[in-house]
C-alpha cells in the first residue's frame, strides 16, 4: 500500500512525508480488467481546445504537497507539479503524451544549454521579456543568486548535485555568509549565465529543470521565510497560503504564454487542499460532485481496495490515468558484511524471492510490476531486460537451497532484514513480511527489524556506512528520466559517503565501473547515453548486488469536468500545468 | 480512555461504597441472576477458549497464521481473495486475508492471544499502579498528596501519542513488543484509577470505623490493608472492567498508527487497521474482525456492568 | 466566607498546573533527545553529507546541549526570541514557540490556524454528545427494564466498543459514498462559509458523540432512577405532576453536578487534539499537527502542541473542580 506519485523525488521528498495515519495508503496501477488504458487523451463531454481553454477554478486534492515552497529546499523531479505553476527554471519537462514526455526542453532559457569542454561548462541565454509577478525583469543574476542560496545551511533539503558538481560547491556557504558569491557561476550579461562543473555531466539540462534554477530576486529574498510567499515567475501566484492545509493560486498577469510553450495555464484559479486522507480523495474524485467535478490530485493514486470499483464502471474507468514514476523497490546487500560478502548467498536470496507475494502485498499486478532488473522498465532510462537468477513467479526454493549448500550453509541461514516501519511508501512491513514467509521455505530465516518511523528516519540508519545493516528494503527513484541519476549514486564507488547519507548500500567500488560511468557522463546525446546506461545495468546485475523486487505503477483519478488529461511519462501521471476545466 | 475514568470517578465519589463488598461467592450468586452479565461472561469465556486453544483450532482447520497463499488471490484486483465471501470455505473457515492469502481464522485466533494478553496485562498494571498511588496520596501527608496529585495530573494530561510513538521508537527492537505495549499503556493509563482510589480513600478515611481503627493504634499500612482496600474494591473493579475493553481498543489504535505488535505476529488491531479500507472489495474481511472485536469488547462491557451492579446495591435496585 | 479559600484554591491549582506543564515539557524534550533520529538530518534531507548535516545542526542550534536548547525553548515562550532568516533577523514576540523545522513556518501561526479547527470540533461535538447522552439516559430511565431501555443501554455501551478510526471511516462511507446525503468533509473556517463549516463537521461531531455519549447516558440514567425513587418525587407524582416536569425539575438536577464535571474533563483531551477523528476526516487541527510533527521529529511543533494539549487537560480539570463547587456548595475542596 503506497501513497505515491511523488510531487517530488519519492525517496526524499519533504512534500510526501505523509504520516503513518494515511489509512488507505494507496497506489496506482494499470488495471481495469481488460481495459488497456494508458496514454490516450481522455475525452470529456466537449472536445478540448488549447485556444479556448481559459477560465474556471481547478481543485487539487492532496495528502501532502503543501509543506515546502522554498525553491532551494524543494526536491523535485523536473520542477515538480505544483511548484512548476509559479517557478520557472532554465529548462523543464516536455508536456506531451507518452514517452516523448521524458525529454527536457527549454523554459526560461532559449535552449537546453550549450555544453563545452567535455560537458563541464554549460551556457544558457534567457528569453527576452521575462517578468516576475511584480512586473520587474528576470535576469541571469537572479538565477545565479537562487542557485547560490541553496548552499545556505538553513535552506538545505534540495538535491545534492549542485554541491557535488559546481566548482567550489563543496565549500561554499551561501550568499548570506559569503556575499561574494560562487565564482563558478558567471553572468557576463543580464541574459547569459555560465556554469563551470568539476566533471563532465551530460545530464546537466535535466538538473536545470529543478526549482533550484528558478530565479529569486535578491531584493525580495526573506531567507527562511521566503517560502511563505515566494515571488512567481510562472503563470500563477500566491493568493492565500496555509502550510499543509490550503494554497490558493491566481493568475500572474505578467506571465506571458508567448515565452512559455509548456504551461497552458487554463484555469483562472487553482485551489489546492492538503492534509486529506487518501480514501477520501479518491472517493471525492470518483463522486465528482460540486467543485470536485473539476478536481484532480497530484500525489494520490487508487489503492488496491478501490480497484474493484473500477471494474464494471466504464464511466469511472475512463477517468483514470495509468502510468509509472521511474522507481524500483529492491533488497540491498551490504557486501562488506558477512554473509553477504559471499556472492553465492546473495544469489540464493535472488533465487528464493517470491515476487508474486511482494506484488500482492503492495496491491497486486495492477499496481506493481515484478522487477528482475535494477533500472525501471522505461525506455528513457535505457531499460535492458535481464533475469540472471530466475526465481519464477514465487521463488525457486530448491535452487536456492542448493546454492546455499554450495556457499557452505547446507542447513540454511539466518539473516536480519531492516525496513522502514510504514507501508506508506510500499517498502515497509507488508513487503518485509511477504519476503519472510517465502524465504522460510528456502531455509532462509529472516528476522524482521523495523527501523525508523518513516523513510527519512530509516535512511538515517541505513545510510550510515559504518552501521549499515547487512540486508535492507529500499526504494530508489529517478531524479530525472535517465540512467545517470539512477545508477551513479547506487553503484559508483566514489559516491560512498562515510558517516551518513550514503546510497551505495552495497559499498561497491570498482575502478572499471567508475571509469565507465565517467565515460557515459560525457555523452550529451541522450539516446546514445541511455543505451550505455542500460548495458551497464545489465553488467552490474550479474553480481547480485541487489534483489530487484518490483516497479510501482500509478492509477490516478480525475474529476468528470477536467479536460486535456494525458499521461506524462516523466511524472507517471497527468500534468497539472496543462489540464483544463472549461 | 479518560472518559470512562471520569464516569467511574464521578460515580465513585458520588456513591462511596455503602457497604463492605460481598465475597466472591455472593458476587457470583448475584451475577448468575443477571442475564446480560451472563451473556457477557459467555462471550468472554468463548474468547478465552479461542485464544488459549488457537494452536488446536488451527490444527483442526489445517492452517497456520503465517503461510501466504498467492494462488487464492486475484492479483489484478488488488490481491482480493478469489471466491465469494472473502474465500470462505472448508479449508479456510473465515476466508483469507486480501493481499497475503493468510488464513483469517488463524490470524484472528492467534490475534486473540495478543489482544487479550496485552489488554489484560495493561489493565492489571494500571490498576496496581493506580491503587498504589491513590492509596499513598489519600493516606499520606499533605505533602505526599500534593506531590502525587501532580503526578496524577501529569499522567492524565500527557498526550499519549507522543509518548507512545517516541517510546516505541526509543526502545531497542529486541525488546518483546507485547510487553512493551503493556508497559506503555500502563504508564499512560494509570491516572484514572489513581484518581478514583485517592478520592475513595479520602472519603473512607473520615469514616467512623477507620477513625476507630486509627485510635485503636493500627498502623497506616494495616489501615490501608484492612479498612481502605476492601472499600476500594467496588469502584476499582468496576473501573477496571471498563478499562479492559478501552485498552483493547487502544491496542488497535497503536496498531493503526503502526506502533503496535510487529509483523508477522497477528493482532486484532493490525487486522482492523488494514481491513477498514476493504469495505467495498472484500466486505467479509471488514465484517468478521469488526464483529469479533465488537463482540469481545461488548462482552467485557456487559460483564463489567454486571459486576458494577452486583457490587453497588443502589444501582442494582435502580435497574430492577 | 467561601471566597477566600476559593481564591487560594484557584491559585494553588494554577501554580500546580504550571509545574505539571514544566515537567511535561521536560519529559517531551528528554524523550525526543533519546530518539535515534537526528532532526538536523531530517531537515537536511537524506542525500546530505555529514558536513552538510553538521552545518544544518549549527544553523538550527541543534549542536548545543539539550538543556541549553530546552532553556531557549522556555525563554522564548516567556520573553520572545530573535531568529536569523539568512538575509536578516526577525523578532518572534512572546509567547514564541519558534519556527517549524519542516516548513519554516512560525509555530505560533501553526497553532493559531489549528486551534479554531479543533475548537470547532470539540465544542460542537460536546453539545452533540451531551444532548445525545443525556437524552438516551432519560429515555432509558423512564422505560426502565423494558425492551427500549435494554436496547438503548446496549446501543450506548456498544458504541464504545468500536475504535474511533473504524467508526469515522464507516460514517464517511455510509453518508458520503453510499447514501450521498452529505458531501465529503472539506473543512472551511466558520468565517468563510458557515454552512460548509457545519456540513464538514457533522460527521466528526457524530463520531465524537458516538464515542463519548455512553458515559453521559449511564450517568443520567442512574441519577434519574435514583431521584425518581426518592420520597419527595413519589409525593410530587401523587400530587399529579406530569412525568416530564418531574424529570425536568427534579431528576435532572441531581445529575447536573457529575455531568458538568464529566463534561469539563472530557473536553480537555479532545481540545488537545482528537487525533484519530481529525486524521480520518482530514481536519487540520491540533491532533493532526501533532502526529505529523512527531513523525518528522519537528521538535518546536511537538513541544508546543504537547504543552498546549497538556494545558487544556489540566485547565479543564481545574474548571471541573470549580464547577463542582459552584454547583454543589456542599462539595469540599481540598
Amino acid at each position: 500500500m503506497r501513497t505515491r506519485i511523488s510531487t517530488s523525488h519519492p525517496r526524499t521528498s519533504h512534500p510526501l512525508r505523509v504520516t503513518a495515519l494515511s489509512i488507505a495508503a494507496v497506489s496506482v496501477g494499470a488495471v481495469l480488467a481488460g481495459c488497456s488504458s494508458t496514454s490516450s487523451r481522455s475525452s470529456a463531454s466537449s472536445a478540448f481546445s488549447a485556444a479556448n481553454c481559459k477560465g474556471g477554478t481547478l481543485t487539487v486534492l492532496e495528502q501532502g504537497s503543501l509543506s515546502e515552497f522554498d525553491p532551494a529546499r524543494l526536491y523535485t523531479s523536473g520542477g515538480g507539479q505544483i511548484p512548476a505553476l509559479f517557478f520557472r527554471a532554465l529548462t523543464t519537462r516536455d508536456r506531451v503524451p507518452g514517452a516523448a514526455g521524458d525529454t527536457v526542453v527549454p523554459d526560461l532559457a532559449t535552449d537546453t544549454g550549450e555544453p563545452s569542454q567535455n560537458a563541464t561548462v554549460w551556457t544558457y541565454h534567457l528569453k527576452p521579456g521575462l517578468k516576475y509577478q511584480d512586473g520587474t525583469a528576470i535576469t541571469s543574476a537572479d538565477i545565479k543568486y537562487a542557485v547560490e542560496r541553496t548552499f545556505d545551511a538553513q535552506l538545505a533539503g534540495g538535491p545534492p548535485y549542485l554541491r557535488d558538481w559546481l566548482v567550489g560547491g563543496d565549500t561554499y556557504q551561501g550568499p548570506y555568509k559569503d556575499p561574494k558569491g560562487l565564482s563558478s557561476i558567471e553572468t557576463p550579461d543580464a541574459d547569459t549565465i555560465v556554469f563551470h562543473l568539476r566533471k563532465s555531466e551530460g545530464g546537466f539540462p535535466y538538473l536545470a529543470a529543478m526549482t533550484q534554477f528558478a530565479p529569486v530576486p535578491k531584493a525580495k529574498d526573506t531567507g527562511t521565510q521566503y517560502a511563505d510567499n515566494p515571488v512567481s515567475s510562472g503563470p500563477y501566484q500566491f493568493a492565500g497560503y496555509t502550510p499543509k492545509k490550503q494554497l490558493e493560486l491566481v493568475r500572474n498577469k505578467y506571465w506571458s504564454a508567448s515565452t512559455d510553450s509548456q504551461r497552458l495555464a487554463c484555469p483562472d484559479k487553482i485551489d489546492i487542499q492538503s492534509g486529506l486522507d487518501a480514501t477520501v480523495i479518491n472517493q471525492r474524485l470518483a463522486a465528482g460532485v460540486g467543485a470536485d467535478k473539476y478536481a484532480i490530485t497530484t500525489d494520490t493514486s487508487i489503492g488496491p481496495t478501490q480497484l474493484a470499483q473500477l471494474t464494471g464502471n466504464k464511466a469511472l474507468a475512463s477517468r483514470v490515468i495509468t502510468g509509472a514514476f521511474a522507481e524500483t523497490v529492491y533488497l540491498a546487500f551490504n557486501t562488506k558484511k558477512a554473509p553477504f560478502d559471499n556472492q553465492l548467498v546473495r544469489e540464493a536470496l535472488s533465487y528464493a524471492v517470491d515476487r508474486q507475494a511482494v506484488v500482492n502485498a503492495v496491491g497486486g499486478s495492477s499496481l506493481a510490476t515484478a522487477a528482475t532488473t535494477f533500472l525501471p522498465n522505461q525506455s528513457a532510462l535505457g531499460y535492458h531486460p535481464y533475469d540472471y537468477f530466475p526465481a519464477g513467479a514465487s521463488g525457486d526454493a530448491a535452487k536456492a537451497k542448493q546454492i546455499l549448500a554450495q556457499a557452505g550453509y547446507p542447513n540454511g541461514i539466518s539473516v536480519t532484514l531492516n525496513y522502514e516501519n510504514t507501508d506508506d511508501d510500499g517498502d515497509g512491513p507488508a513487503v518485509a513480511t511477504a519476503l519472510q514467509a517465502a524465504y522460510a521455505q528456502a531455509g532462509i530465516h529472516v528476522k524482521l527489524a523495523p527501523t525508523g518511523t518513516d523513510s527519512d528516519a530509516f535512511r538515517a540508519v541505513v545510510g550510515d556506512t559504518a552501521n549499515e545493516p547487512g540486508l535492507s528494503l529500499n526504494t530508489w527513484g529517478a531524479d530525472w528520466p535517465s540512467g545517470a541519476p539512477f545508477l551513479t549514486p547506487i553503484f559508483d564507488g566514489r559516491e560512498i559517503v562515510q558517516g551518513g547519507g550514503n546510497f551505495n548500500l552495497a559499498q561497491y567500488n570498482d575502478a572499471a565501473v567508475n571509469a565507465r560511468i565517467d565515460q557515459i557522463n560525457q555523452i550529451t546525446d541522450n539516446t546514445a547515453a541511455q543505451q550505455q546506461w542500460g548495458d551497464l545495468d545489465a553488467q552490474l546485475g550479474k553480481l547480485a548486488l541487489t534483489v530487484p523486487l518490483y516497479f510501482p505503477k500509478n492509477l490516478t483519478l480525475f474529476g468528470p469536468g477536467v479536460k486535456n488529461v494525458y499521461l506524462s511519462e516523466w511524472r507517471g501521471t497527468y500534468d497539472i500545468a496543462v489540464v483544463s476545466v472549461k | 480512555m479518560s472518559t470512562t475514568a471520569l464516569t467511574a470517578a464521578a460515580e465513585a465519589s458520588q456513591e462511596p461504597a455503602s457497604a463492605a463488598p460481598t465475597g466472591p461467592r455472593a458476587l457470583w450468586r448475584t451475577l448468575r441472576r443477571d442475564r446480560a452479565a451472563m451473556a457477557g461472561l459467555v462471550v468472554v469465556a468463548a474468547l478465552v477458549l479461542l485464544a488459549l486453544g488457537a494452536p488446536l483450532w488451527t490444527a483442526i482447520e489445517g492452517q497456520n497464521p503465517y503461510a501466504y497463499h498467492d494462488n487464492l488471490l486475484n492479483s489484478a484486483l488488488g490481491g482480493a481473495p478469489l471466491g465469494s465471501f472473502g474465500g470462505i470455505g472448508g479449508a479456510h473457515w473465515l476466508g483469507v486475508e486480501p493481499q497475503t492469502g493468510r488464513d483469517l481464522f488463524a490470524r484472528i485466533a492467534y490475534g486473540a492471544q495478543v489482544s487479550l494478553a496485552v489488554s489484560i496485562g495493561a489493565t492489571l498494571l494500571q490498576v496496581l499502579l493506580g491503587v498504589g498511588v491513590g492509596l499513598a496520596a489519600g493516606l499520606g501527608g499533605r505533602f505526599a498528596d500534593a506531590l502525587l496529585g501532580r503526578a496524577i495530573d501529569l499522567a492524565i494530561a500527557f498526550p499519549y501519542l507522543i509518548f507512545g510513538i517516541a517510546l516505541l521508537a526509543v526502545v531497542p527492537a529486541s525488546f518483546p513488543r507485547p510487553v512493551l505495549l503493556v508497559v506503555v499503556m500502563a504508564v499512560l493509563g494509570w491516572g484514572g484509577t489513581a484518581r478514583i482510589s485517592r478520592a475513595q480513600t479520602l472519603s473512607l478515611r473520615t469514616r467512623d470505623y477507620v477513625a476507630a481503627a486509627r485510635l485503636g493504634g493500627s498502623s497506616t499500612a494495616r489501615i490501608a490493608r484492612r479498612e481502605i482496600l476492601p472499600g476500594l474494591a467496588a469502584p476499582v473493579i468496576t473501573y477496571a472492567a471498563l478499562l479492559l475493553p478501552a485498552n483493547m481498543v487502544l491496542e488497535a489504535g497503536f496498531s493503526f498508527l503502526g506502533i503496535g505488535v510487529r509483523p508477522p505476529t497477528s493482532s486484532w488491531g493490525q487486522i482492523l487497521s488494514t481491513a477498514t479500507t476493504w469495505y467495498y472489495a472484500d466486505p467479509t474481511y471488514v465484517i468478521v474482525p469488526c464483529i469479533v472485536l465488537f463482540a469481545s469488547v461488548f462482552g467485557f462491557v456487559l460483564l463489567g456492568e454486571g459486576v458494577r451492579k452486583a457490587l453497588d446495591p443502589r444501582a442494582a435496585n435502580g435497574s430492577g | 466566607m467561601r471566597s477566600l479559600p476559593m481564591a487560594t484554591f484557584l491559585l494553588r491549582r494554577l501554580l500546580g498546573a504550571i509545574v505539571t506543564l514544566l515537567v511535561l515539557s521536560v519529559i517531551v524534550y528528554g524523550l525526543f533527545y533519546l530518539l535515534p533520529t537526528d532532526p538536523a538530518r531530517m531537515i537536511c534531507g537524506p542525500r546530505c553529507s555529514p558536513q552538510d548535516v553538521a552545518a544544518v545542526s549549527r544553523a538550527y542550534g541543534l549542536d548545543q546541549p539539550i538543556y541549553v536548547q530546552y532553556w531557549h525553548f522556555l525563554a522564548a515562550i516567556v520573553a520572545g526570541r530573535d531568529y536569523s532568516t539568512g538575509p536578516s533577523t526577525v523578532h518572534c514576540g512572546a509567547p514564541c514557540f519558534g519556527y517549524s523545522f519542516e516548513t519554516g513556518q512560525s509555530v505560533d501561526s501553526l497553532l493559531l490556524s489549528a486551534l479554531p479547527v479543533t475548537a470547532s470540533l470539540t465544542l460542537g461535538g460536546a453539545v452533540l454528545w451531551t444532548t445525545f447522552g443525556v437524552g438516551a439516559g432519560i429515555a432509558s430511565a423512564l422505560r426502565r427494564g423494558r425492551l427500549a431501555d435494554k436496547t438503548l443501554t446496549g446501543l450506548v455501551l456498544a458504541s464504545t466498543a468500536l475504535p474511533p478510526f473504524v467508526l469515522a471511516l464507516f460514517l464517511i462511507l455510509l453518508f458520503c459514498a453510499y447514501l450521498q446525503w452529505l458531501p465529503f468533509p472539506n473543512y472551511v473556517s466558520i468565517g468563510d462559509d458557515p454552512v460548509q463549516w457545519a456540513q464538514s463537521l457533522i460527521l466528526p461531531w457524530a463520531t465524537l458523540a458516538l464515542l463519548q455519549a455512553a458515559n453521559y447516558a449511564r450517568l443520567t440514567r442512574t441519577s434519574v432512577l435514583e431521584t425518581l425513587n426518592e420520597d419527595h418525587i413519589r409525593t410530587a407524582r401523587a400530587y399529579g405532576l406530569s412525568e416530564r416536569r418531574i424529570v425536568a425539575r427534579h431528576a435532572l438536577r441531581g445529575a447536573l453536578t457529575p455531568l458538568v464535571s464529566l463534561l469539563a474533563v472530557d473536553v480537555g483531551p479532545v481540545l488537545g487534539g482528537a487525533v484519530f477523528t481529525e486524521s480520518v476526516f482530514g481536519l487540520p487541527g491540533l491532533g493532526k499537527l501533532l502526529v505529523g510533527s512527531v513523525a518528522t521529529v519537528d521538535l518546536p511543533v511537538v513541544g508546543a502542541v504537547a504543552l498546549l494539549a497538556g494545558a487544556f487537560v489540566i485547565l479543564a480539570n481545574v474548571a471541573a473542580d470549580l464547577l463542582y463547587v459552584a454547583i454543589d456548595p456542599r462539595a469540599s475542596i481540598r
